[in-house]
């Protein structure tokens, strides 16, 4: 367990509640309660860590959560730990890496990494996603980082923010809600970068040589 | 007994963005780690999913830092893009007060044979290896992958050994093909075990539709169904088939990304 992490994050959560993601933290006398925060009434109650990993694997139909800072958590279930450090393993899976990169962004040691130092990157069957333009990269974050539910912190270049976005998507969560931070596009996202790319150099060739019909 | 408590590993596997069965053994062994408690830190990170290559080291607080790769072979993955994505410059990298250091990949550990074994002797209870043919199973014609060397390497061990009557590689893409197992055996039973790091499409459903136990795969979408394994024996082309799990579920890999920790320094001595 990271020691720093923890210290943190337990002066964070207080008595609680707290909001992490769609993760409500409560206090439920000795223990502490994690629940979906839309939820109430009849829930089924899981009791060690290692459970998150199931409850935040899959969807309410079943289908594989990739990205677990989608707005799409099941509910249904509520979780009981005996300590904040259970509490912390349990949001590793619930949001993998969310609670390490806030507790580097508090202590100002977040390194932040711009999509075309991103991609200058790339080998193999990414680098092709070098050859996006600007307004391609602006429509692919318009696209797909709308649907998640992290703070993007990074821009197309030192020169260039993400505009296609609301302003709020770049602003850190506050009060009661833990921020989810973005350092760095996604492998996700890069993905869908390459098809961006590969469609329009389909639709190139298929502009450059069109074909007759007799 | 190996203790770490002022060191942090990190168990890096390829991930899947469309099933959870290919990060769940590393996510298993993760958890039997952290429960002997061996290390100060244990951290998972993922090509295809998160925490991925270019978060975990925000993660983690300890300076002495452990990567052991949940990999089958050595390979583009392991030699060019986790060194690229953890800003690796070889076995061990400084990062001001940090030094992370970077093992070899579990398949490549000498005890992945008796993983092998076990596996091969745990799907088929009671029979007899030497009236038994042995497949280890790998994919074959991957990117710059050595999996199917590593395969070879496998069979060649567990041949030496002279417990089965016959052992043999194949694969998934290239020859000697799986789909020729009825042909490739000489022993009327047979006993097939895919050499890889999880479960998923190709031990859920490609494998067994190359065998025949399945009928043709319905997509990725439907990967998760463990009931092929349920169907044991297979009585088909007149002999009889036992089809085993992919060997990176074999909760012996903990031991493994263990060893290969202690490796790392016993040679950096």
């Amino acid at each position: 367990m990271n020691r720093e992490l923890l210290k943190s994050f337990s002066n964070w959560l207080g008595d609680g509640p707290r909001i992490v993601g769609q993760v409500r933290i409560s206090r439920a006398a000795e223990s502490w309660e994690l629940r979906h925060n839309d939820d109430s009434g009849e829930l089924t109650t899981y009791d060690r860590w290692q459970d998150a990993r199931a409850l935040a694997n899959l969807t309410e139909d079943g289908a594989f959560r990739p990205i677990k800072t989608i707005r799409d958590l099941r509910r249904g279930w509520r979780l009981l730990l005996a300590s904040v450090e259970d509490v912390v393993r349990a949001l590793d899976y619930f949001y993998p890496a969310m609670l390490g990169l806030w507790n580097a962004d508090s202590r100002g040691e977040l390194v932040v990494t711009d999509l075309r130092e991103t991609l200058a990157r790339q080998t193999g069957m990414y680098r092709v996603t070098q050859k996006i333009t600007d307004p391609q990269a602006q429509q692919l974050c318009a696209s797909h980082c709308s649907l998640c539910m992290k703070t993007m912190l990074w821009k197309i270049d030192p020169a260039q923010p993400i505009t296609s976005l609301a302003p709020e998507k770049h602003q850190r969560a506050s009060g009661d809600s833990l921020p989810l931070l973005c350092r760095e596009a996604c492998n996700f996202l890069i993905g869908h970068a390459r098809t961006v790319v590969k469609k329009a150099e389909k639709e190139a060739l298929d502009a450059a040589s069109p074909q007759t019909s007799s | 007994m190996l203790s770490k408590p002022d060191s942090a590993l990190i168990i890096v596997g390829h991930g899947s963005t469309l099933n959870p069965d290919s990060s769940a053994p590393t996510f298993d062994h993760a958890e039997e780690i952290v429960r002997r408690g061996i290390f100060g830190e244990v951290h998972c990170a993922f090509w295809k999913e998160e925490p991925s290559f270019r978060q975990v080291l925000h993660c983690v607080e300890r300076n002495d830092v452990y990567v052991v790769p949940n990999f089958i072979s050595e390979g583009y993955f392991t030699r060019t893009v986790i060194p690229r994505e953890l800003g690796l410059d070889g076995p061990l990298t400084r990062f001001g007060a940090r030094a992370v250091k970077y093992c070899e990949p579990v398949g490549s550990h000498g005890k992945m044979t008796d993983l092998l074994l076990h596996r091969a002797r745990s799907v088929a209870p009671g029979v007899p290896p030497e009236q038994t043919t042995l497949f280890i199973v790998g994919h074959g014609t991957n990117l710059n992958d050595n999996s199917a060397l590593a395969a070879k390497r496998e069979v060649e061990r567990i041949a030496a050994l002279g417990l089965y009557a016959d052992v043999q590689s194949s694969y998934m893409e290239e020859a000697p093909l799986i789909s020729d197992w009825a042909t490739l055996a000489s022993q009327p039973n047979v006993v097939v075990v895919p050499f890889f790091i999880a479960d998923g499409l190709h031990s859920y459903e490609d494998i067994p539709v190359l065998l025949g136990i399945a009928s043709e795969s319905p997509g990725a979408a439907s990967a998760g169904q463990a009931s092929i394994f349920a169907g044991n024996p297979y009585s088909l082309r007149g002999k009889t088939l036992f089809y085993a799990s992919s060997i990176g579920t074999e909760p012996g890999f903990a031991d493994v990304i263990l060893d290969q920790v202690a490796a790392f320094d016993s040679t950096s001595r």
